[in-house]
Order: structure tokens, then sequence, then C-alpha cells
């Protein structure tokens, strides 16, 4: 692949699936000035390792794995960005709690849910929600996809102890 | 809340967001045009600057004090060319981490699966603990380098016993460190007294992250 064709094709990868990024980025951080910064640290890794990407295998596995990468490491460079989106998102919570449909508040409940996750536990749960099957997240995260099944049902029972609790 | 509700919940919001994005077309081909660049990318100058340092350093001292090793031997004063010797010798070894860590810099892949990449670069991370181990062993060859053969005769008492009290003090201290400072005793208090602060936060995440590596790396071994 030439300089141009690369260029045309992370162009086409960036624009078909910036849905990943966004949602791993969200996952990652609630507030908006962070998610761009760690959108464009993901996307200059893309087109960094670009020419890796072997059609073998999926692109979204690919991209995942990247964008799930980035997350982590601009998460262990500075704990205190990570904080700062956990005050914001509890602030969103109380005004949400008063003012806003149920939906909304469910969400929101979810995102505070996943940022309380650790980091592996947060990049697991993205993949679970995103409607991946095990074999894909297995593949995504190098772990056995038996120890996928196991994690994310005891993700799930925490979560569902969680909505209940808020419930009562 | 079931399972489906809770998948669903999750993807119609993020869909309707998901519409709304635009990225700048500008953006993408900024990005394109940046040649050189990885997530590891601000540590290597700062590290092979250090390496060629380092190497300077070492290549020199290792000149001067052949030299007096082999030409001038017993004219010289033993104490400044013994903690010499032992402080090129220690700069060596970590110039050795220093080299481990940029080849190390070099082969992580992004697109690899996120237990082995961020495995790899906690460990890279947590290797910055044995440039401390290192750095703390020197201690005591700066309180050693001074000395001279004429001390032993016009010092007293009190200037010998304030003396070796540090001199001492600084070894022990050191040598507890240095076969303290790891990985395993992240979790005492004295260890996060000493790695407290914003310039060892990343230490302290790598760590974190480590632990859960691991927890997950154990877990696949069982399952």
């Amino acid at each position: 692949m030439d300089n141009k064709e690369q260029r045309r094709f992370f162009e086409e990868v960036i624009e078909h699936h910036k849905g990943i990024l966004f949602k791993v980025a969200r996952g990652y951080c609630l507030n908006v000035e962070d998610q761009q910064d760690l959108i464009q640290e993901m996307m200059i890794q893309i087109w960094h390792v670009i020419h890796k990407y072997d059609d073998r295998y999926k692109l979204s596995t690919f991209l995942y794995r990247i964008s799930l990468n980035v997350a982590i490491s601009f998460y262990r460079k500075n704990s205190t960005r990570t904080k700062k989106c956990m005050e914001l998102n509890e602030q969103i919570i109380e005004t949400l709690v008063e003012d806003k449909l149920d939906i909304e508040r469910q969400l929101n409940l979810l995102e505070q849910f996943i940022s309380e996750l650790k980091e592996i536990d947060k990049a697991l749960m993205i993949l679970y929600l995103e409607d991946k099957n095990h074999t894909e997240i297995a593949e995504i995260l190098g772990m056995s996809v038996s120890n996928v099944g196991t994690k994310i049902g005891r993700i799930k029972e925490k979560l569902k102890r969680q909505f209940l609790q808020l419930k009562s | 809340m079931n399972d489906s509700e809770l998948i669903k919940l999750w993807q119609t919001t993020n869909d309707k967001l998901e519409e709304s994005i635009v990225i700048n077309r500008e953006n993408i081909e900024e990005i394109t045009r940046v040649k050189v660049y990885s997530i590891l990318g601000s540590m290597k100058p700062i590290k092979i600057f250090t390496l060629i340092f380092g190497i300077l350093w070492v290549v020199i001292g290792t000149i001067v004090l052949s030299s007096i090793y082999l030409y001038s031997f017993s004219e010289s004063n033993k104490f400044f060319l013994f903690s010499a010797s032992i402080q090129v010798g220690l700069t060596t070894i970590a110039l050795f981490v220093y080299l481990y860590q940029i080849i190390t810099i070099f082969q992580v892949d992004i697109s690899d699966s996120v237990i082995k990449t961020q495995e790899k670069l906690s460990k890279l991370k947590i290797s910055t603990l044995w440039v401390t181990r290192i750095l703390f062993l020197q201690l005591p060859v700066w309180t050693t380098f001074w000395w001279n053969e004429t001390m032993l005769l016009d010092w007293g008492i009190l200037q010998w016993v304030f003396t070796m009290f540090f001199t001492i003090s600084f070894t022990v201290i050191v040598i507890w460190l240095f076969f303290n400072i790891k990985y395993e005793n992240r979790n005492k208090k004295w260890f996060q007294l000493i790695f407290r602060g914003k310039e060892w936060t990343p230490l302290m995440n790598s760590i974190e992250l480590l632990d859960q590596v691991e927890f997950y790396k154990d877990q696949n071994a069982s399952t």
C-alpha cells in the first residue's frame, strides 16, 4: 500500500468506524474535552499502525484493540483526569435525578457504573454493551472465551445490585 | 433491568450521538502528515538523551579511571578512585535498564491484544523502579569520594564519628531500599510514601494496572 492509498484507507476507516472511537472514549471519560483529546490520540495511533492491518481479520477487532489500548494508557498518564470526569458525572446525575426522564437517569447510572470499573473490566463492559460475542471479546482483550463469560457474569451481577440499590 | 434492555439502553443513545459526530477532515489530513509518532513517543527522546549522556559519562569515566589504575595507582587517592569506580559501575548498570526500556518501547504493538499490550507497557513503566534502586545505591559513594589519607592522621574522634555515622547510615538505608523497592512491596506504607506525588502517578497507575493484568492472566490459566 503506497502512502496515497494508505491515506485514503485511513480516511475511510475513520469515517465508517468513528463510532468505535467515540464509544470507547465515552466509556473511559465523560468530559467532552477529554473525549476529544482521546479520540484525536486514537486517530494518531491508528494512522501510525494502519499499515499493519491484516485484512484476514476483522477491522473492528483491530480498531477496538487500538482504541482500548490508547484509552487505558491515556488514563495511566493522568489519573486526575479520570477523577475529574467522575466528579462531573456525579454532578450530572444529581441534576438528572431531580429533573430528567427515567431512561436518561438509567443511562447515566450505567455510565457512572462503567466509570467506576477498573480499566480492563471497563473495556470488557464496553465490548459487552456493544453486543460483541465472547469470541471477539476474547480476541480483542487477549483472554480465554470462558474467562470472558465468567467476568461478564460477575460485572453484570454487580451492576444489577447497584440498579436495585438505587431504585430502592 | 435485563441484559437486552441494558444493551439497548447503551446502543440507542450511542447511535443517536454517533450520527451527530462530525470528524474534521482537516484534522484527519493533519494526522496523516505526522510521520513518526507513537504512544510512547514522549518517552523516547529523554531516554535516548540519557542513554547518550550516560554512555559518554561511562566512557570518559572508564578512560580516566583506567589510566589511574594503570599508571598512577600508588600515588592516587584510593577513596576517590574506589568511590568513582563504584559510581561508574552503577551508572553502567542503569544504562542497561535504559537500553531495555528503549528496546521495549520499539517493540510495543498498540494493535496487539489489550492484556498483552498493557502488560508490556506496565512492566516498562515499572522498570523505572530499577533505575530508582540503582540511583539510591550510588548515594554512599558521594559521602566517601572526598576522603583522603591525611584525614586518617589529622581527624579527631568526633569528626570520624560524625562522618562514619553518615556513611554507614546511608549504606544501610540504601542497601535495604535496593532489596525492598520492588513491585511486591507496592502496598507497603513506606513504599507509597516514597512514590507519592504527581511525578510518580503514572508509575503507581502502572502498578495498579499490572495487578489487574496479572489477575486476568491467572484467571485465564485456571479456566
